[in-house]
């Protein structure tokens, strides 16, 4: 099984045993018993040291949290396409929204940061930033458009 | 005999779920409303009916006065709660209500409308002596007259939508070739947001601290405070932090802060629960703000220090019985914080990040309560507010609520939406929270660059590939407990119910 956190990818193996599980990864053979808590609940106990997994799955996504930290890995499948990713340079809506604002043109060259687009949604302007520095190659949206999450906005070569 | 014959809550989420526990308590049997986002939602399944309002769309089911007197004729309710945010300020609201025969809990209309006017309560106050802030409330609301005020009240000044409520549409303007743009932002989220876009100007006080007084009021005139919150840290005007008391006050200025709650709200001839919120400058002084008509999501901190149940004396106030609490009998002990859990990226701009909630988990134990309009399966839309719940607890002094606070938030536990608890528990720990140091830039001057979690450590990564094994295959290390841990069982807690 391989996990990808990020550019991070975890290749995992899992052999159950009785009583604990041996888990392989990253050169390292990790031994503990896991006992389902309640719904997306485990208790995972090495030796006398027990610690909660909280867990959900989304599809290829894998919410987690762990003493008290929330984290969302990948799950890569055998033979599964790899997880889409963004195209470095692309601006995507991370929510759905309306665009209020468009601040630049093809052509325009921006620094990282600069305002690029502003979207509205749940009653605020939320001013979207060129993720590098660049030059604008094409923008896909215009004030008034809706937008949904992972559309393109704006393309920076 | 309960107060109410049937009480509709005209709202959703956590604050619907708040006053229906009240009402619950009080043997008022209860009707929940809800657009066709929320159908399924935690305040619908906690009410004795529900009715269904209309769309998605907050303009035509939650902030729709026609939708919702009908809901309120079908089934015969005679008293109506707005909870917070949508109608609850809105004075044409109040009035239907009362004029359809039914109880509104919350001041008449006029009442909102008064102080629902930015220009028109700061005008009041400052008649009945209390301080407010230079600047400029006039209706002269062309852009030529507006930048000519805010150059005679002097940079910076801080633009303020004199119909809105929360944050929305404020801005602070630093320098006059900024002010164009920063109105026309303004003016449209003010539009959007409250229907109206006539600005009030004030002078922008540099490190403020933000402090209210919580008043209640009988339809008799009698007008009790229950003393002051600190609500000083704020990300983009809209709290995220509050506590009572204010680490910030001496006793002579808690009370000369409390006094001036209450003439505001005998200048307003004030009826029911209401707020006087108040700008603390670092000399000490005192200007009024405005005042929430209405009841506050940081309430709970209050309740906890009081022991008073602010819902309540909502409810018995708006059936015109005399104030159950006089003055020397309200007594505040210990310190209480409220959190706010947004769904919200700390990491990308403070984002709204909907989602459906897949999983949670909320703490529990001594001076601990979470006030939460969530469920597993809940859908967090674009469509209303990103406030998800609130952890509130309480302690014999600050540092014992922050310590409680602290683990509270530690074992607080949401997945399927990126929500702002990692900025909760770094700022519950900053040195400069831990020392009370706090003013309405605290996140914004220490928090901005919050260091995003990294990969999970790897013993976290080998349960993870474990426990997804496990319910893959069903093999044996799963079998030996009961509980089939995808097993869908709709809401649930660690630690049995809160």
């Amino acid at each position: 099984m391989r996990l990808r956190c990020g550019e991070q990818a975890y290749d995992v193996e899992v052999r159950p045993g009785a009583g604990e599980i041996e888990v392989r990864l990253g050169g390292r053979a990790l031994r503990f018993a896991l006992e389902p808590a309640g719904p997306g609940v485990f208790v995972v106990r090495t030796g006398t040291r027990a610690s909660t997994l909280h867990l959900a799955r989304d599809g290829a996504v894998v919410h987690l949290a762990w003493e008290g930290v929330a984290y969302a890995m990948v799950e890569e499948r055998e033979g599964a396409r790899s997880a889409h990713r963004i195209e470095p340079g692309a601006l995507e809506a991370p929510m759905p929204g309306r665009v209020s604002a468009v601040k630049v043109a093809p052509g325009q060259r921006v620094a990282k940061g600069e305002e690029m687009v502003v979207v509205e949604a749940m009653k605020m302007e939320n001013a979207l930033r060129a993720p590098t520095d660049g030059v604008v190659r094409a923008v896909h949206v215009a004030v008034g458009d809706a937008v949904a999450p992972g559309r393109p906005l704006v393309e920076i070569e | 005999m309960p107060l109410f014959r049937k009480l509709l809550v005209a709202n959703r989420g956590e604050i619907a779920v708040r006053v229906l526990r009240t009402c619950r308590v009080m043997g008022i049997p209860t009707v929940a409303v809800y657009s066709e986002a929320d159908r399924a939602s935690r305040h619908v399944r906690e009410a004795d009916e529900a009715v269904g309002i209309g769309p998605a769309e907050a303009r035509l089911s939650y902030l729709s006065i026609d939708a919702i007197l009908h809901a309120a004729k079908r089934v015969g309710a005679d008293a109506i709660h707005p909870g917070y945010g949508f109608l609850s300020q809105n004075g044409d609201f109040a009035d239907a209500v009362t004029d359809a025969g039914l109880v509104f809990v919350g001041p008449p209309g006029h009442v909102h409308r008064r102080m629902g006017d930015k220009s028109a309560s700061r005008r009041l106050m400052a008649s009945a002596g209390v301080p407010v802030l230079p600047g400029y409330d006039g209706d002269d609301q062309t852009d030529g007259r507006l930048l000519a005020e805010a150059r005679r009240t002097g940079w910076p000044v801080m633009l303020k939508p004199s119909r809105g409520g929360g944050g929305k549409g404020m801005r602070v303007v630093r320098r006059e070739d900024e002010f164009a743009g920063a109105l026309g932002a303004s003016r449209r989220e003010a539009r959007a947001a409250f229907g109206d876009d006539a600005m009030v100007l004030e002078r922008f006080v540099e490190r403020p601290r933000h402090v209210e007084v919580q008043v209640v009021a009988d339809v008799e005139g009698a007008v009790v405070h229950l003393g002051e919150r600190e609500c000083s840290v704020q990300r983009r005007h809209q709290k995220v932090v509050e506590e009572t008391p204010s680490p910030a006050l001496s006793p002579g200025q808690r009370q000369a802060l409390c006094a001036a709650g209450v003439a505001a709200a005998r200048a307003a001839g004030y009826v029911n629960a209401g707020t006087v919120e108040f700008l603390l400058a670092p000399d000490g002084t005192f200007s009024f703000l405005e005042m929430n008509t209405r009841i506050q999501v940081e309430h709970p901190v209050t309740e906890a220090v009081t022991g008073l149940d602010i819902v309540r004396l909502q409810l018995e106030v708006a059936a015109r019985l005399p104030l159950a609490v006089p003055q020397e009998r309200v007594v505040a002990r210990g310190h209480a914080l409220e959190c706010r859990l947004y769904a919200e990226d700390p990491w990308n701009d403070d984002l709204p990040s909907p989602g459906k909630i897949l999983h949670l988990a909320e703490p529990e134990g001594p001076g601990v309560r979470v006030d939460s309009g969530l469920d597993v399966g809940s859908e967090v839309t674009v469509h209303y507010d990103p406030l998800l719940a609130k952890v509130i607890t309480w302690g014999r002094g600050r540092p014992e609520a922050i310590e409680r606070m602290s683990d509270a938030l530690r074992r607080t536990v949401v997945l399927g939406v990126t929500t702002n608890l990692a900025r909760l528990r770094a700022l519950v720990a900053h040195p400069g929270f831990v020392a009370g140091d706090l003013d309405t830039g605290f996140i914004e001057r220490n928090l901005r660059d919050l260091v995003p979690s990294a990969c999970p450590p790897l013993e976290a990564i080998a349960a993870v590939a474990a426990a997804l094994g496990v319910a893959d295959r069903g093999r044996p290390a799963a079998r030996r407990a009961a509980p089939d841990p995808w097993a869908s069982l709709g809401r649930w807690r660690l630690g049995g119910e809160a």
